[in-house]
């Protein structure tokens, strides 16, 4: 097990430029998760990492060892692909075999591996199958079981739950993270799906067009996004945006929005009347009022999830969404107040987009 | 009658005619080729005969050397296409794998030479030929069927490699594979369709291959089988119909068995391959 630290690394395809001077420093048996977009660099970086991509500059290290120029063979790392990439030829003893048969281990100790892999795994049974016998999860766990058996210093791990269906998807990430738990190797993790990134990451570095938007804590990155594309990205169903103004009164100061609907913000706030910003609420934190606190809003659709009722509705001629758990039905067109308790609001700087 | 059954007589009645027309001289050959010399030109000429004449292949064999002839047409066959596969594979894989500069216009320059016919190069083949010492060689039908084949064999072979996954390499150099290792092991191995449903067509182009056969070879004994059988029929008082027809059953069955037990493989590499 190692860490890894990657520094100032760039990649370019001719003058193109993908991935604009990455740092990130990985410790020793954490599990970090690279979140983004499609096309914002992520799987590239991971590739790069894997050996698979060369690295234009910068420099990669494994431990203390930079990687920069070592062929993928002897990173002494384990991949786990987005399509599994099973040798379709082999049967799954063979798939999961074949690293330690390269490296001229002796049979008893090749089969003792393999039958342990496939215990913790739940593969026992099928290890004399062909992969296209196996069904989805099963393929997934034979990739995973390809990993295991190789005592590799770090994990990567390619969009590995993506071709699987919603229910899958859900029990394999916790059967990853509690195997995670068990083995503590350092691994790297490729999704686009944020609920994956929270749900597995010790950190989450959230990635948007070749470059890091912020690295930290899954609740860090809840809590606290540094900028509007974390804000944006992180959290299902996503966080609510008004443009606005700050501007006080006697009740102290507050966000204007277009129609002069009066945005409540935190005295402590550090944004300074007249600039423009933007307010962002999180829909869970986005509560009923009974009285006149908050602001008032316009009902347009109504979606039961099952624990919650989404509400969206209008303010200041934009849509958002409001999550309630009361069961009290509204009706598309009426009026409502939401109120959104001062220390969860969210405040913007409207041109940079930095948190403030 | 069920509609099906109606469907497909209807259908067949539509294929009739092409079916005639293939056929047709196949039934020739093979009545012509049993029937005793007699009854060669009966008029009005019939598709019945007397009886079966089965020495007429063993006469043909003795008469025309039909078995140098068919050593010959496989020594040629074999070898070109074994030399042909041999060399598209690198050339395939690095089409399909690697990036680099003028490769679009090799695979532009590949499907270019298929636009030639043989007939236009066959005169400066045969100077080459005579040029390189190789004349009257059966080599020299190898070197040349290899070079009229491999634009097909490599684009053929592209196209399958392109379906095979590139991860799965990737997979096997991250477990500790080398390159080569990777490709023995995992690539090739995977290709075995596309490499076969290749190496058919080349066979049989190969063995069907006429002008260039004909314009290479000058002696009797090196011919190829088309060769043989057509000098019993051209430039000579008296052709013995019955033998070029007993020739032409024993160059044409065994390719058709084997081409019709290999078809499996023939779809199903024409359907992974970019051919479908």
């Amino acid at each position: 097990m190692a860490s890894v630290t990657i520094s100032g690394v760039e990649k370019w395809f001719g003058t193109l430029q993908i991935l604009h001077g990455i740092d990130i420093d990985i410790e020793d048996q954490e599990f970090v998760v690279l979140v983004g977009p499609s096309g914002c660099g992520k799987s590239t970086l991971l590739r790069m990492i894997a050996g698979l991509e060369p690295i234009s500059d910068g420099e990669i290290s494994i431990g203390t060892r930079v990687i920069n120029n070592v062929p993928a063979r002897d990173r002494d790392i384990a991949m786990v692909f987005q399509n599994y990439a099973l040798y379709p030829h082999m049967s799954v003893y063979d798939n999961i075999g074949f690293s330690l048969k390269l490296r001229k281990r002796s049979k008893q100790e090749i089969s003792e591996k393999i039958s342990e892999a496939a215990e913790i795994l739940d593969l026992t049974p099928y290890l004399e199958r062909s992969p296209r016998q196996l069904s989805g999860g099963q393929r997934q766990r034979v990739a995973m079981g390809r990993a295991l058996v190789r005592d590799a210093q770090v994990f990567l791990f390619d969009e590995p739950l993506s071709n699987l269906d919603a229910k899958l998807r859900v029990v394999m990430r916790t059967e990853i993270k509690a195997l995670h738990q068990r083995l503590k190797t350092t691994s790297v993790y490729v999704t686009h799906d944020q609920i994956e990134a929270m749900t597995m990451a010790d950190r989450i570095v959230v990635m948007n067009k070749g470059r890091v938007e912020q690295i930290g804590t899954p609740m860090d990155l809840y809590d606290f996004p540094a900028n509007l594309f974390v804000a944006d990205f992180i959290g299902s169903p996503s966080m609510n945006f008004i443009e606005g103004v700050v501007a006080a009164d006697n009740e102290g100061p507050f966000v204007m929005a277009k129609d002069r609907t009066r945005l409540a913000i935190s005295r402590d706030s550090s944004a300074e009347l007249g600039q423009k910003v933007i307010y962002g609420a999180r829909p869970e934190h986005l509560v009923l009022s009974g009285g006149s606190e908050g602001f008032g809003a316009t009902v347009e659709v109504i979606e039961p999830t099952g624990p919650n009722i989404q509400i969206f509705a209008d303010v200041a001629g934009q849509r958002i969404c409001a999550l309630s758990p009361e069961r009290r039905t509204h009706k598309p067109g009426q009026k409502i107040r939401l109120h959104c308790p001062e220390a969860s609001v969210h405040l913007f700087d409207a041109s940079s987009g930095a948190r403030i | 009658m069920t509609p099906k059954l109606k469907k497909s007589l209807l259908y067949w009645l539509l294929l009739s005619p092409l079916c005639v027309v293939i056929l047709l001289p196949f039934g020739v050959m093979f009545v012509t080729a049993l029937r005793p010399r007699d009854e060669l030109f009966v008029y009005p000429p019939t598709w019945t005969f007397s009886e079966f004449r089965w020495e007429n292949f063993v006469e043909m064999w003795v008469k025309t050397n039909f078995g140098g002839a068919l050593l010959n047409s496989l020594y040629v066959s074999l070898t070109s296409t074994i030399i042909a596969i041999v060399l598209s594979i690198p050339a395939a894989y690095a089409l399909s794998r690697y990036r680099f500069s003028g490769k679009g216009l090799y695979r532009n320059f590949l499907l270019m030479t298929q636009m030639m016919s043989p007939i236009v190069l066959v005169l400066g083949l045969f100077r080459l030929m005579v040029h390189l010492n190789l004349v009257n060689s059966l080599n020299s039908l190898v070197v040349t069927y290899v070079a009229f084949n491999m634009a097909f064999t490599i684009w053929m072979l592209q196209s399958y490699f392109n379906t095979i996954p590139r991860e799965l390499e990737e997979a096997s150099w991250i477990d500790g594979a080398t390159s080569f290792t990777s490709l023995v092991k995992i690539f090739l191995p995977l290709a075995v369709p596309a490499m076969v449903v290749t190496a058919i067509f080349t066979f049989i182009n190969s063995w069907n291959e006429f002008v260039l056969a004909l314009t290479l070879i000058r002696s009797q004994n090196d011919y190829t089988l088309p060769v043989q059988i057509f000098s019993q029929v051209a430039g000579r008082y008296q052709v013995e119909w019955h033998h070029v027809m007993a020739a032409t059953v024993l160059a044409t069955v065994p390719v058709a068995i084997v081409f019709s037990w290999l078809q499996r493989y023939l779809i199903r590499g024409m359907a992974l391959g970019a051919v479908k």
